[in-house]
């Protein structure tokens, strides 16, 4: 028994299990994800997939099968349905067969692990994704980044970086990307995997080759240590994040490669000085951040680029509008004073 | 119609005291219906002269809700009886709980929950919500507690009226306690153990049913002690029990009795 706590007071963020895990797994491209439980866990994720990635400018049907359980699986067991889903999906040749868990499937005490480990030709792997034992979105994607790592085979080094975890849903996982590409290049270092966005099985298989992994953000530590401890790789634990992010990305990341980063941060302090000047018009106006940030760490992004631009932030100042979340590198610090400037100049 | 449930420690002999209270109902001319809520299924083995018939869940299982009738699930025993058996999963497997509901809800659907009289023998614990189904709104309103005067079986029956507490508190809940019956295992002072520990659970003794070797001798030759034997003594007190039964109007909400005080009540009667 895990006995977590659900936390009452996050359950409007803290999401569900099954979808962080499915936001993970419906990226690997050439793999089947099976969702082990009724039809509308796997319904309502899949829309909510969809939705997301059209609106994300992508048009894309999440591979998602599920095993339709029924009163009667849940009666005398949902291993049987388990069982012939999966024939049925590995007979289609998958890269891999993703097996994801839902709240009922733990409830009556299905044995998953035994079902998968008894197919063989296709890569089954399983996910623990019951929600209710306490977990949120964060526990699925880390869940299903340390299962999708089963996947790596041994590998020599090949000197490049893989970038972890990508958040998947948020409209500027591509921009965020290409923000951290560019910086890496600063640096003359290649992006080996994606790990998890749009990939294959077969890329997968080279995870542990790489020098050093990038984490999304910090909620992904234990899937660093966990890689850390299986690969040796060490890792960057987020993105540069606001308008002094990018430098410090620079030096952590050319500290753990054993880089000289004095050109590349030469660079980019150019680069800052050029946005900052870009955004010149608005500089020493008076600004409220509305909506409110949502975390400290995003306040204090916002004051440290209101700040560098000489904005006066007071509560009769204009709105300016504070995303979700932080903006990445200087790139995103760009996006977000266009929005600004737009509000600004209203 | 009587709606009565029989709750108590597994290997109590609440099946055997339901199959003779409903043979002994069924001779007193009422229309009885014998409900099996056990995956063991074998509540209503002795009025089937032995047979093991086919359980619902099984029906359920072989040929889909959908197409399992009435006649696949009630079968006709001694005089007239019918029989059901709610059956559930493998041991070991799925739910059990959720296929006590889906019986319920399957014979709810048939309308098989007719006649003078039902009589539910549930599983010996109430593990879960499932188990509970019996007692909710709808069904028995009418619990009875099968013991011996073992600790065990009083601390198992004494679990039972917690459950009765509880869901008697729910708004429109008609669940009560109608008494005790002591299956007794000739324990010394066994019969004013009982009866006491029913009073302090606020409820009465509404039978003591002696061991006797006639059980055992009904049960080899797979017939209940009324159809076995009805001139023996042991069949007068199951006929006194149906008596009692249906004429029975105390129906009480139960005050449970804590560990400690359920342990100094053996000890009192050692």
């Amino acid at each position: 028994m895990t006995l977590r706590p659900s936390p009452s007071n996050l359950c409007r963020s803290a999401g569900c299990t099954l979808t962080g895990a499915l936001s993970v797994t419906t990226h690997v491209c050439d793999a089947i994800t099976v969702v082990h439980g009724p039809a509308g866990c796997t319904h309502h994720n899949f829309s909510l997939l969809h939705a997301t990635s059209l609106d994300n400018d992508h048009v894309s049907l999440p591979p998602l099968v599920s095993t339709g359980l029924s009163e009667t699986d849940v009666i005398f067991g949902g291993e049987g349905a388990l069982d012939r889903t999966l024939d049925q999906v590995i007979a289609r040749d998958p890269g891999a067969v993703f097996v994801l868990s839902t709240c009922i499937v733990d409830t009556i005490g299905d044995d998953v692990g035994m079902v998968c480990g008894s197919k063989a030709g296709v890569p089954v792997i399983v996910v623990p994704t019951a929600g209710f034992l306490g977990g949120s979105f964060q526990t699925g994607v880390n869940n299903a980044l340390v299962a999708l790592a089963g996947l790596a085979e041994p590998a020599t080094g090949n000197g490049r970086v893989n970038i972890i975890g990508e958040k998947n849903l948020e409209y500027e996982v591509d921009e965020n990307f290409a923000e951290v590409s560019r910086l890496l290049t600063l640096l003359d270092l290649s992006v080996n995997v994606r790990f998890v966005h749009d990939v294959t099985t077969r890329q997968i298989t080279s995870l542990g080759a790489a020098r050093l992994n990038v984490l999304r953000d910090p909620s992904l530590i234990p899937v660093g240590e966990y890689l850390r401890e299986r690969f040796g790789t060490p890792y960057i634990p987020g993105y540069p994040v606001g308008i002094s992010g990018t430098i410090t990305f620079l030096e952590s990341v050319a500290g753990a490669c054993g880089i000289d980063p004095r050109h590349a941060v030469e660079q980019e302090i150019t680069l800052r000085q050029e946005t900052l000047d870009d955004f010149a018009d608005i500089a020493g106006l008076g600004v409220s951040f509305f909506p409110h940030p949502p975390d400290p760490e995003g306040g204090r992004v916002a004051q440290d680029i209101a700040q560098a631009l000489r904005l006066d932030i007071t509560s009769s100042g204009r709105p300016v509008p504070v995303p979700m979340t932080p903006p990445i590198g200087i790139t995103g610090v760009r996006r977000m004073l266009h929005r600004w400037r737009r509000a600004l100049h209203v | 119609m009587k709606q009565i449930a029989l709750y108590g420690k597994g290997g109590i002999g609440k099946s055997t005291t339901s199959a003779n209270l409903s043979a002994a109902l069924s001779l007193a001319g009422y229309n009885v219906l014998q409900i099996g809520c056990d995956p063991k299924r074998d509540s209503t083995r002795m009025l089937m002269q032995g047979r093991l018939i086919p359980t619902v869940m099984d029906q359920v299982r072989e040929r889909g809700a959908e197409s399992v009738s009435p006649a696949d699930v009630v079968y006709t025993g001694f005089n007239g009886v019918r029989c059901v058996e709610a059956g559930g999963p493998e041991p070991g497997v799925g739910c059990a709980g959720r296929g006590i509901i889906a019986t319920f809800q399957l014979l709810e659907k048939f309308g098989t929950l007719t006649g003078d009289v039902i009589v539910y023998d549930v599983l010996g614990d109430v593990v879960c919500g499932g188990f509970a189904m019996p007692m909710r709104e709808g069904y028995a309103q009418e619990v009875y507690l099968v013991t011996s005067g073992e600790l065990m079986s009083l601390y198992a029956a004494n679990n039972i009226c917690k459950a009765i507490q509880r869901l008697s508190a729910r708004p429109k809940s008609r669940c009560r306690l109608a008494g005790v019956i002591c299956n007794a295992k000739n324990q010394p002072k066994e019969e004013d153990l009982v009866a006491e520990f029913a009073h302090r659970v606020n409820s009465h003794l509404v039978q003591f049913i002696p061991r006797d070797r006639t059980v055992q001798l009904a049960e080899l030759n797979r017939k209940t002690v009324i159809e076995y034997d009805p001139a023996s003594a042991q069949a007068t007190v199951y006929r006194n029990l149906a008596a009692r039964v249906m004429e029975n109007t105390r129906f009480t909400i139960p005050t449970p009795l804590g560990i400690d005080d359920l342990e100094a009540l053996a000890i009192e009667f050692m």
